[in-house]
């Protein structure tokens, strides 16, 4: 459905965007995932064909948005970072303006606009000056103006920040029962909700692809990280000497815990049959075990490693530039 | 387009600042109407409305750019530029639909100021010729000074700095044929020709004292299709170079 080939943006020296390709499918709920300055926002203005390319090819239902700008905004409803509402008019007056701007028929921004409006549970404010709205209606009011028109794609950005959670709750609602007749494409530096709602996951970071995959591979990598956390009592030295024997172990950490010759062991290990391992190694030297715990790599540390990965090496650059 | 020139009109009505140019606008007509016909009775001349829209035009360009400040300016500021790009319209409905939704409120405060002809023909006899010919220069210099205010909101995120870019584009075409007096620019023929050329105030002028030439009405659209062009580019431009 939407087909992004060697997307680059350059503002003069600065590259926002650079070279990334990827695709969403029809009906798909595609998460769009960074941290804040990655590029996100930057990358959904030139979809939606506000922002020009510097260089590279946005195809959205086959169609390039430079060439057929305006067939392709009309199949896409946008909801930017900030709700583009204006605060002087009333939530009904300001969607029925939306829908004539859009090019919606007469007869049918009516029934758009009441759609709209019970979608996102704002009917009873329809009467309201936008100004008088809190932070999270003027996000609906900004996500009613996206679904006017129909359109095909929904491209959102962060639409979920600064609700409460309730109002997050019903708007993934929203999002999953959104999915079967639209396209989606949703950003968000929350990684929950990414992996709540979304069918796959792109990671940018510094205007780069860092892992595009499904949401459930990316969180397989979990089973690559298996981490033990125990707290055994004992010698620290004796402890540490016959854990690290035992095969399968791959690091050992040892933290002091408040009480007398008991730590924390946070042990690394290749599968989990080698917990027994452990355990068998624990009895044997007549240590006291206290507390066992297993550490699941989180989406959160996933996200964490992929991207702290280029900051490392760009900062080893940095020290060699400066040399 | 009509959705968006609707909606500009509204939010005309629905701050207080359209209606206070009107009054302060009214406030000035009427001081100098009545300034005018008290000193009939000392001067011998006759009364005319022309006089009054000779000397009327100075102040009322200065009130203009408050009403056009917002046009562009609030749009980028607020973020819904993004809204607006992003449909089907383009740079053209949009910079026309705001352009005509300010030059129909204009036209609004214009048809205020009948009052004072009506008051005047229930007192006397009116010149309808003179005065008809009066208000179509009236308009027509207006609506050109409404397009460089909407010029120097496209400029600028600040309402404030597109006031006051406004105000003094105003100052500078109002003094434009006085820049002739200047030494340096009479020795240059070329610059002064250009200068008396497009001199809008030369051009009011006759239209104040009840001549109405097609070449005047022709300068003042003409000017204003350039102005607009102006600001279409400096949309288009804001666009490419947003960082």
């Amino acid at each position: 459905m939407i087909e992004i080939k060697n997307l680059t943006k350059k503002y003069g020296n600065i590259t926002a965007v650079n070279d990334i390709s990827f695709t969403v499918n029809k009906n798909e709920i595609l998460g769009f995932l960074g941290p804040n300055g990655a590029g996100k926002s930057t990358t959904m203005n030139m979809i939606v064909g506000y922002l020009p390319i510097t260089s590279g090819k946005i195809l959205v239902d086959g169609k390039d948005i430079t060439t057929n700008s305006n067939e392709v905004k009309k199949m896409i409803g946008y909801l930017p970072e900030i709700p583009p509402v204006y605060l002087d008019m009333k939530v009904i007056e300001y969607l029925n303006f939306v829908a004539g701007i859009k090019g919606v028929e007469k007869k049918q921004r009516e029934r758009q606009v009441a759609r709209a409006l019970s979608r996102l549970k704002i009917t009873d404010m329809k009467k309201r000056l936008i100004k008088n709205l809190s932070k999270g209606y003027r996000q609906r009011v900004g996500f009613a103006q996206a679904l006017i028109g129909d359109p095909k794609i929904l491209i959102l950005d962060e639409p979920t920040v600064g609700l409460d959670p309730n109002q997050t709750l019903e708007v993934r609602n929203l999002i999953n029962s959104l999915k079967k007749d639209h396209t989606i494409i949703f950003s968000s530096h929350i990684l929950q909700e990414v992996s709540a709602v979304c069918d796959r996951i792109v990671i940018i970071d510094k205007g780069k692809i860092k892992a595009i995959d499904t949401t459930e591979n990316l969180s397989k990598l979990n089973s690559e990280h298996i981490t033990y956390v125990i707290k055994i009592g004992g010698n620290k030295a004796r402890v540490k000497k016959a854990l690290s024997v035992v095969e399968g172990v791959k690091s050992i950490e040892i933290d002091d815990v408040a009480a007398h010759e008991v730590y924390e062991y946070i042990i690394n290990v290749e599968s989990e049959e080698v917990r027994k391992d452990l355990l068998h190694a624990i009895s044997k030297g007549d240590f006291e075990l206290m507390e066992i715990k297993q550490h699941k790599l989180s989406l959160e540390e996933i996200f964490a490693s992929i991207t702290k990965e280029e900051t490392e090496q760009t900062s080893e650059k940095s020290v060699e530039l400066s040399k | 387009m009509f959705s968006l020139y609707k909606k500009e009109l509204q939010s005309y009505f629905y701050s207080p600042l359209a209606y206070i140019i009107s009054a302060i606008f009214l406030l000035i007509f009427s001081l100098s109407f009545i300034t005018w016909i008290t000193n009939l009775t000392s001067l011998s001349l006759r009364f005319s409305f022309s006089a009054i829209f000779y000397s009327q035009f100075f102040y009322f360009i200065f009130l203009i750019p408050a009403l056009t400040m917002k046009t562009f300016a609030e749009e980028r500021r607020a973020g819904t530029e993004v809204l607006l790009m992003s449909t089907p319209l383009n740079v053209f409905k949009i910079v026309m639909g705001k352009f005509l939704a300010a030059s129909t409120v204009y036209l609004l405060i214009m048809v205020l100021t009948f009052v004072y002809p009506i008051i005047a023909l229930l007192y006397g006899n009116v010149v309808w010729s003179s005065l008809i010919c009066g208000y179509i220069g009236f308009f027509v210099w207006g609506v050109a000074c409404i397009a460089i205010g909407i010029l120097m909101s496209s400029f600028t995120e600040n309402q404030i700095i597109a006031a006051i870019l406004g105000e003094a584009a105003m100052i500078f075409l109002l003094f434009i044929d006085s820049f002739n007096e200047i030494d340096m620019i009479k020795r240059t023929p070329v610059l002064s020709t250009i200068f008396s050329a497009i001199s809008p105030k030369a051009r009011f002028a006759d239209f104040a004292s009840g001549i109405f030439s097609l070449s005047d009405l022709i300068f003042y659209i003409s000017f204003i299709a350039v102005i607009l062009c102006f600001t279409m580019i400096s949309i288009e431009k804001r666009r490419w170079s947003r960082g």
